[in-house]
């Protein structure tokens, strides 16, 4: 793992902007620290000036001079007293000067640290009655300290905080990229063909576990769908070897006899059309399967388009024996693809017709229902057994049944693309006997 | 059935030239091979480019193209061709089978289209039938074949002088037969030029309707007009 891809990961970055978020936080909350406490005690001295000064202004002349002089000997260090004739020259006191800007009277000022007083101070000063001046001042040391310290912490904390927020990061970025890291290595077996390997999932439920089961999800489908291709390839397979086999033990006896037959040449002629219409019928699955949904999408009339199939189909019924029957409550309209939809139906009505056989019956029958038409193909043929009905409907699933008739026998198979297409539903139901097929001609949600 | 076929288009006029634009060198001989058997002269070409520019310099009587070639596609390449005048007929040739794909191909400017693969006869007839269309004008009113007539405007079928009742389909399928006389008919152009549907109607849909159509007009006593070619299709002709 190296470093530069802990930089990137989004757990490094959220942690290092948390913990920047959080320094700037503690700067504002130790400016608003320093500045409250940096105004109260200006405020403090100067109250304290205030009532010194005034305290002193009650003492008499002789006096104060003296009290100057005892209260400078207990505290020169901190305390700032004078006495200023009206002239300015000085009294007493431990201000050799008057300092410019310090009016008699008017606000506190501030002096910087002086030869004498080598501390930052805040003065007041009072004229007494005797016109002379009083100069009162205090120390203000402590506040610089405070900020001092303010700055000091200020500084350590922020070295602390982003240490620790760098460690944070790398820290909480590790576990992450290690999980990538076996999520990278299960998609690389994947991708090199065992579809059986999931992505590791860990009992956090967090968003990467989110993810891996999706992506698990996913191949489960991808394993599904493959699985369908290859058993659909299989069974292309099987099923073109035997006529192809049969041609080819045909063509094999045609070039040792002498006199060519010309039936036997239809023979082999008839056995390839069966083996073209059959990659015909493969093509057109595919091409359903691969088609855009919204294609030659408009409202289809249902009632006439099975009329229209019943007719294609009454000469066909007529000389198999068979009954054809159309019963359709008109006005069924739904948003289809009504070339595709007739291709179906035929596929349905020319396969009833081929399994009711002389005599039998077949029923073309058109419902309204409250959720949308119902379609029904319904013949008195064999049927489909109950283990088959759901497998005649996967693509070039030949059926035991179709194997013995002529055609495709995939006819089934597109019907159920084309029903695919338009997401409606279907379904094969045992009409006891014979086999009966439905088409919700509305959208339904079951997969097919 | 080359003798047929050699009677229907060689009626002592020179013989049809077709160019074929197919860039599967196997399928073309192919082709060309069906081609000469059913008594045409075929020219190759295996690009678009090429195959643009003989169709556009040489006069051929129809074009099998393609659709998907090397260099210039089949649809581009009938587009150039119409733009430019020309109104041979083009019998696209394509694997894609969809409906839209066909549509593509024949607002493009292709007169039939034809999806791989394909029976050899299957080309030979769809060229026949392209062939015959481009000499007809279609704006007959009247048809006529040995003493069976056909009367597009009364909508009306008269064999040997005596009416003969057709459903509206039965009518539109005879019109086709008889537009087409003596031409080889497929199943599958049955289906897609009468009822104009394009998947495969499997192979006793179209016989039983050709087999009712034919008990109608070939009456006891009358000669056979409708003749079926094993394994292959139909045929209207005088005999």
């Amino acid at each position: 793992m190296r470093l530069s891809e802990i930089w990137r990961t989004t757990t490094f970055r959220l942690s290092l902007l948390y913990f920047l978020l959080f320094a700037l936080g503690a700067v504002a909350l130790l400016a608003l620290v320093y500045v409250r406490s940096a105004v109260y005690l200006t405020q403090r001295v100067d109250r304290i000036l205030a009532a010194e000064a005034s305290a002193e202004m009650t003492l008499p002349r002789s006096a104060l001079r003296q009290t100057i002089d005892d209260a400078l000997i207990v505290n020169s260090r901190n305390s700032l007293f004078a006495l200023f004739a009206a002239d300015g020259t000085r009294l007493t006191g431990n201000l050799r000067r008057l300092p410019e800007g310090l009016q008699p009277g008017g606000h506190p000022v501030e002096m910087a640290p002086t030869a004498d007083f080598p501390a930052s101070a805040r003065l007041v000063a009072r004229r007494l009655p005797s016109g002379d001046i009083l100069v009162v001042g205090r120390a203000i040391d402590q506040l610089r300290e405070i900020r001092r310290i303010i700055a000091s912490a200020l500084i350590w904390s922020g070295v602390l905080t982003i240490v620790a927020g760098l460690a944070c990061g790398v820290a909480l970025s590790v576990g992450p990229l290690r999980r990538l890291r076996k999520l990278q290595a299960a998609a690389h077996h994947i991708a090199a063909g065992d579809l059986r390997r999931r992505m590791p999932v860990s009992s956090r439920g967090d968003e990467l576990d989110m993810f891996a089961l999706t992506v698990n999800y996913m191949l489960g489908e991808v394993e599904r769908l493959m699985g369908e291709v290859k058993t659909s390839s299989d069974t292309i397979a099987h099923d073109l070897r035997t006529p192809l086999t049969r041609v080819r033990a045909q063509l094999h006896r045609l070039g040792l006899g002498a006199a060519v037959d010309p039936a036997d040449i239809a023979r082999v002629t008839a056995e390839l059309d069966e083996v073209l219409e059959r990659f015909i019928a493969i093509l057109r699955i595919s091409e359903l399967e691969t088609r855009a949904r919204s294609a030659g999408f408009a409202a289809t009339d249902l009632s006439r388009l099975l009329q229209q199939a019943g007719d294609l189909y009454q000469p066909l019924a007529e000389e198999a024996g068979v009954q054809l029957t159309v019963s359709a409550t008109p006005g069924m309209i739904v948003d289809a693809d009504a070339k595709l939809l007739f291709e179906a139906v035929s596929n349905l009505v020319d396969n009833a017709i081929k399994f009711s056989g002389k005599g039998g019956e077949v029923r073309l029958q058109l419902d309204g229902r409250p959720e949308g038409p119902r379609l029904i193909v319904q013949d008195d043929g064999p049927g489909v057994p109950a283990e088959e009905r759901t497998a005649v409907l996967q693509r070039f699933y030949r059926s035991e049944r179709d194997k013995l008739t002529p055609g495709s026998g995939l006819g089934l198979s597109i019907v159920a693309a084309i029903v695919r297409l338009h997401r409606f539903g279907l379904e094969l139901q045992d009409s006891g006997p014979g086999l009966r097929v439905v088409i919700e001609c509305h959208p339904v949600d079951v997969n097919i | 059935m080359g003798v047929l076929n050699l009677a229907s288009v060689g009626t002592g006029g020179p013989v049809p030239r077709i160019l074929v634009i197919e860039d599967d060198p196997e399928t073309a001989e192919e082709i060309a091979a069906c081609l000469t058997a059913s008594g045409f002269e075929s020219s190759r070409c295996f690009d678009g480019p090429t195959g643009l520019e003989a169709a556009m310099n040489e006069q051929f009587d129809a074009i099998t193209l393609d659709r998907m070639l090397p260099g210039l596609d089949g649809l581009a390449l009938v587009k150039a061709l119409r733009d430019a005048g020309s109104d041979a007929p083009v019998l696209m040739v394509s694997a894609l089978s969809d409906v839209d794909d066909r549509v593509d191909g024949l607002r493009a400017g292709g007169d039939d289209y034809l999806i791989k693969p394909f029976a050899p006869k299957e080309l030979i007839a769809r060229l026949e039938v392209l062939l015959r269309r481009h000499q007809t004008s279609g704006a007959e009113v009247r048809l006529r074949v040995a003493d069976l007539e056909l009367d597009l405007v009364k909508h009306e079928a008269v064999r040997d002088g005596r009416r003969i009742e057709l459903l509206p389909m039965e009518f539109q399928l005879l019109e086709f037969m008889m537009r087409n006389a003596g031409h080889l008919l497929t199943r599958r152009m049955i289906f897609e030029k009468v009822w104009e549907y394009y998947f495969d109607p499997g192979t006793n849909l179209i016989n039983v309707h050709v087999g009712k159509l034919r008990r109608k007009i070939d009456g006891p006593g009358l000669l056979p007009l409708i003749r079926t070619e094993r394994g292959q299709g139909y045929m209207l002709y005088a005999p």
